[in-house]
């Protein structure tokens, strides 16, 4: 059930994606609409962050290609935002939580410039929405984990993108925080941004998203909520069963190079 | 001047958690150096910072081939790079002998060799003087321009580096351009002060700083401040106890450390009863 | 020439002894620092061998001589020392752990220097060998210091081996070691003990800097040719001896080089052999394993060419048609046709091939691995037709029987593939 969509902002072709010497995507094939609120499903390790990764460049696909906004990632980077996992990053870090959400005007600035009194206006509004204007001056090793997760959120604002892409947002952190990062996203969407977003739990999932892909090693589906919130799909993602795949993936593995890639 | 500029390099380092590959780097470099003495034939020529300069940037893409191709874990290819290197450059010190006026010792703590009465003299001002001076205050001006102009390029890639390629910032250009620095930065200073208090001063300041401030800002100054304070300290006590100046001034800096972690910990833990950090259940050394 | 008989006959005792002395250290540290290495914590190696300098200029101010039992109990001392403190600094700071390392490194060895000015003022005549403490000279090791540090090295070695499986716990996974009962305490106590003894023991042939070297350079090339943690040891422990003795010759035939970097030249010297043409790990062999499996991918697609053709009921291919198939791939594709006339799968006559009933077999099962993978891919995975043919393109050369049986039943034994073409059985008439 994969719903192709005209003009798409974001598009996948036969896109395989190895991590570690295996596949962990296989020959994904999608097209994203904008303006929604896209959340990514599917067990662990289902390949949900190598999506991301290979989208936002950070993970070199063995074959296929990605396009946004109908270009290729190096002409459209300004327009693309990335929220990586919290716990990618040293918390204990010597910066304050204004200082973070500064870095995400660090694109647009350019090599030799200092961040000035723009930037600083910028980050300090960001941080409003978010809710954490009075944390500016905090150091960020004294930040809660949904803390720390708005601050993340924040820091992505503050480079004024049009396409999001957050990878588990709403991992660790408490009720609060995960529904007023919930309601941030859907103002977003309704200001026109597209926010994609890897996502580790299907009940809250239902409630959050518009639009669905579902992922387990493979694309599995690809639509908005009505058609892809079905039983026989969510078992196809979470049944398991995959293990011709993986016995491939293990096979492949094991040989010392990747005859995948070319 | 040199305490400065290594502070500032080294509280990089640090962030980056590459305080070892600084240590490497600076024992890296000799084969560097001593090309670089045979083709100017003498201690002071240009020859001899390019030559460390290559040799710095030529370990960092050693460690990284051993860890990207050859698969080699981190900790083993900075290992094995630097004593190679090193190796290379002793032997290369007793090959050229008669040919190179350098020795082992001086290498690496400087003007140790130059026992007993050149203890102070060279460390600060009559004939050798003034030169280390200026390639000092070259060397401080260098390092200085470059963390003012890429500070925030510096910062971003040591926080999160994924973020800043994907932001579209070169951190793979930042990191060598980092090691550059500190291979740059080890051989202008390691005829005044040795390979040794060259780590040692990236190291050793940069974390008492960070067991005493959380704040960027304050932590470069801190570190700048315990840098001198280092060295004027253990430059006076040398003169009294008649020793080493690079010993010296690295115990004073380590006293300082020990005695900040000593300090901050007992004052941690006992005014809020369970120690800041994650504790394992496990005793784990 | 002579020089090299007289080295290596073990005339003279003394080189005997040297030479002795060097395997043992060698082995000794190799051993230790493999399991240093295993546990991702081959530089603190480096920290405490630098971190014992202090200790053996304390140990050497009290005796005021060159006694080895004072050098060695300072320098335990400071290296225990030096230990503790970097634990204790990581329970109890914020600390990242290179920076502890490289901090504790810096300060003792820093604190070693002073002492070592010291005691170059105050003149003692013995003092001249403590040098070589920091820079090594195996050449100069004496008979009487043999025994000891022999000695150390063989219990050294002994204990390792002997609790083999106690240590291999340790470094791959102390909590679960703990948690079945074994006292991973005192185990951790026992190795940082051992391991500061081979550092002692050991810089006095390398010096302090190339130390690390002995440590963990045997483990990390041995690691390359095997995965047993038996074999590896052992197979450490000769590449350090082997490099121990080549470099000893060196410093023996041309006496102004000292020993120590030699012994890291060589050992550096077998690493880069071992990360290159290692059997499977190695860099080249990789590359040679890549390579001939793109031999064997361009033979498959012969005969699947061959296949086609015949599917299309033409019985054999001009190697003109072959040419165009492949283009510039000429020399790949005759290295291809000679393989496979060789092996009996096709037969060649004047500029025709054809399959044999062997290559007839054997193209089907490619095709048949091809056409089920693309099916799968499918049915399954739900990917467009025209997505799959490149996955199988490549996969058609690696599944395993197995694997084949698998899809069979998973698939229920198709007839057709998502194009419509007939999925070929060894049972058709082609």
């Amino acid at each position: 059930m994969i719903n192709h969509v005209e003009s798409p902002i974001l598009e996948i072709h036969d896109l395989t994606v190895s991590y570690d010497q295996s596949p962990v995507l296989w020959n994904v094939d999608l097209s994203l609409p904008s303006g929604k609120l896209i959340g990514i499903l599917g067990p662990n390790g289902a390949g949900k962050s190598t999506l991301i990764k290979a989208i936002m460049g950070l993970v070199a696909p063995s074959g296929g290609y990605v396009k946004l906004f109908d270009k290729t990632l190096e002409e459209v980077r300004s327009r693309i935002s990335y929220v990586p996992q919290r716990e990618s990053v040293d918390w204990n870090f010597p910066a304050s939580v204004l200082d973070v959400v500064m870095m995400g005007t660090y694109g647009k600035l350019g090599l030799f410039k200092r961040p000035g009194k723009k930037e600083r206006e910028i980050a300090m509004e960001c941080l409003e929405k978010v809710g954490m204007q009075g944390f500016a001056k905090r150091q960020i090793s004294e930040l809660s984990g949904g803390q720390q997760q708005r601050v993340f959120i924040g820091r992505s604002l503050a480079q004024n993108a049009d396409l999001y892409l957050m990878d588990e947002p709403f991992a660790g952190v408490d009720m609060a925080t995960e529904s007023a990062i919930f309601e941030l996203l859907q103002r977003m969407t309704s200001e026109g941004k597209t926010v994609v977003v890897v996502h580790h739990d299907i009940y809250s999932a239902v409630n959050y998203f518009d639009w669905f892909i579902m992922l387990n090693l493979h694309l599995i589906a690809s639509g908005p909520k009505d058609a892809v919130m079905t039983e026989d799909l969510l078992r196809k993602t979470y049944g398991g069963k995959l293990n011709l795949l993986t016995k491939v993936s293990e096979l492949i593995r094991q040989k010392e190079f990747n005859p995948l890639k070319n | 001047m040199i305490s400065i500029s290594c502070g500032l390099l080294g509280v990089f380092m640090m962030l980056r958690k590459m305080s070892m590959t600084g240590d490497a780097i600076s024992h890296a470099v000799l084969p560097g150096i001593v090309i670089g003495f045979l083709i100017s034939g003498s201690q002071r020529g240009l020859e001899v910072i390019i030559g460390a300069g290559i040799l710095g940037i030529l370990a960092t893409l050693m460690i990284d081939w051993l860890r990207k191709r050859a698969r080699v874990q981190l900790d083993a290819s900075i290992g094995i790079t630097f004593t190679f290197l090193f190796a290379i450059g002793i032997i290369l010190i007793n090959l050229l002998a008669y040919k190179v006026d350098l020795d082992q010792e001086c290498v690496l703590y400087g003007e140790i060799a130059y026992l007993p009465i050149d203890l102070w003299i060279t460390g600060g001002g009559t004939s050798l003087g003034p030169r280390i001076m200026y390639l000092a205050l070259l060397n401080l001006i260098l390092v200085g321009i470059f963390i003012f102009l890429f500070f925030k390029e510096l910062t971003v890639t040591s926080f999160d580096e994924n973020f800043s390629m994907v932001i579209g910032i070169p951190a793979g250009i930042i990191n060598l351009s980092l090691m550059s620095m500190v291979s740059y930065t080890t051989v202008s200073s390691f005829e005044a002060v040795g390979a040794i208090l060259v780590v040692a001063l990236l190291v050793v300041p940069p974390a008492t700083a960070f067991l005493w401030t959380k704040k960027l800002d304050q932590l470069i100054k801190i570190t700048i401040g315990i840098g001198i304070g280092a060295a004027f300290f253990g430059y006076y006590l040398a003169y009294y106890f008649d020793s080493s100046i690079a010993g010296m001034v690295v115990s004073v800096a380590g006293i300082g450390f020990l005695a900040s972690a000593l300090f901050k910990s007992k004052l941690i833990s006992g005014r809020f009863g369970t120690s800041t950090k994650q504790e394992p259940f496990e005793k784990m050394i | 020439m002579s020089d090299f008989v007289y080295f290596f006959t073990f005339q003279d005792s003394s080189i005997a002894f040297v030479v002795m002395g060097i395997i043992l250290l060698g082995v000794g540290s190799a051993y230790v620092g493999t399991y240093s290495f295993l546990d991702k914590k081959a530089l603190l190696g480096d920290a405490i061998s630098h971190a014992v300098l202090p200790g053996i200029c304390l140990g050497f101010i009290l005796a005021g001589t060159k006694n080895p039992i004072y050098i060695v109990s300072g320098a335990f001392f400071s290296g225990a020392l030096a230990t503790f403190l970097s634990s204790w600094l990581r329970k109890n700071t914020r600390l990242s752990e290179d920076a502890i390392i490289a901090s504790i490194l810096s300060i003792f060895f820093g604190f070693g220097i002073v002492l070592l000015t010291v005691i170059q003022k105050s003149g003692n005549p013995e003092m001249a060998g403590l040098n070589q403490f920091i820079f090594g000279n195996a050449i100069a090791i004496l008979e009487e210091d043999l025994w000891i540090y022999g000695g150390l090295a063989v219990f050294i070695i002994l204990t390792l081996t002997a609790f083999q499986k106690e240590f291999s716990l340790l470094v791959f996974n102390a909590e679960y070691g703990s948690a079945i009962g074994y006292p991973m305490g005192l185990i951790r106590l026992v190795f940082n003990v051992l391991m500061i003894l081979s550092v002692i023991i050991g810089i006095q042939a390398i010096g302090v800097v190339l130390m690390a070297a002995l440590l963990i350079t045997p483990g990390a090339a041995a690691r390359f040719w095997t995965d047993k943690l038996s074999y590896l040891v052992i197979l450490a422990g000769v590449f350090s001896a082997v490099s121990g003795v080549l470099g000893t010759y060196i410093s023996f035939v041309l006496p102004q080089m000292p020993t120590g970097p030699w012994v890291v030249v060589f050992l550096s010297l077998v690493a880069l052999i071992s990360f290159l043409f290692a059997p499977k790990r190695g860099v080249i062999s990789r590359y040679i394993s890549r390579r001939s499996y793109l031999k064997r991918t361009h033979q498959d697609h012969l005969l699947k060419a061959l296949y086609r053709a015949g599917e299309k009921d033409q019985t054999n291919l001009s190697i003109e048609e072959i040419y165009e198939t492949y283009p510039f791939q000429k020399k790949e594709s005759n290295q291809s046709i000679k393989y496979l006339i060789k092996e009996g799968l096709i037969t060649q006559n004047q500029s025709l091939i054809t399959l044999t009933s062997k290559g007839k077999s054997e193209s089907k099962r490619i095709v048949r691995l091809h056409r089920l993978w693309e099916l799968y891919l499918n049915e399954y995975m739900n990917i467009a037709p025209d997505h799959v043919h490149d996955s199988a393109e490549k996969l058609e050369h690696i599944l395993t029987p197995e694997l084949e049986q698998l899809l069979e039943s998973r698939l229920n034994y198709p007839k057709l593939d998502p194009h419509q073409e007939t999925i070929p059985r060894d049972n058709d008439e082609l």
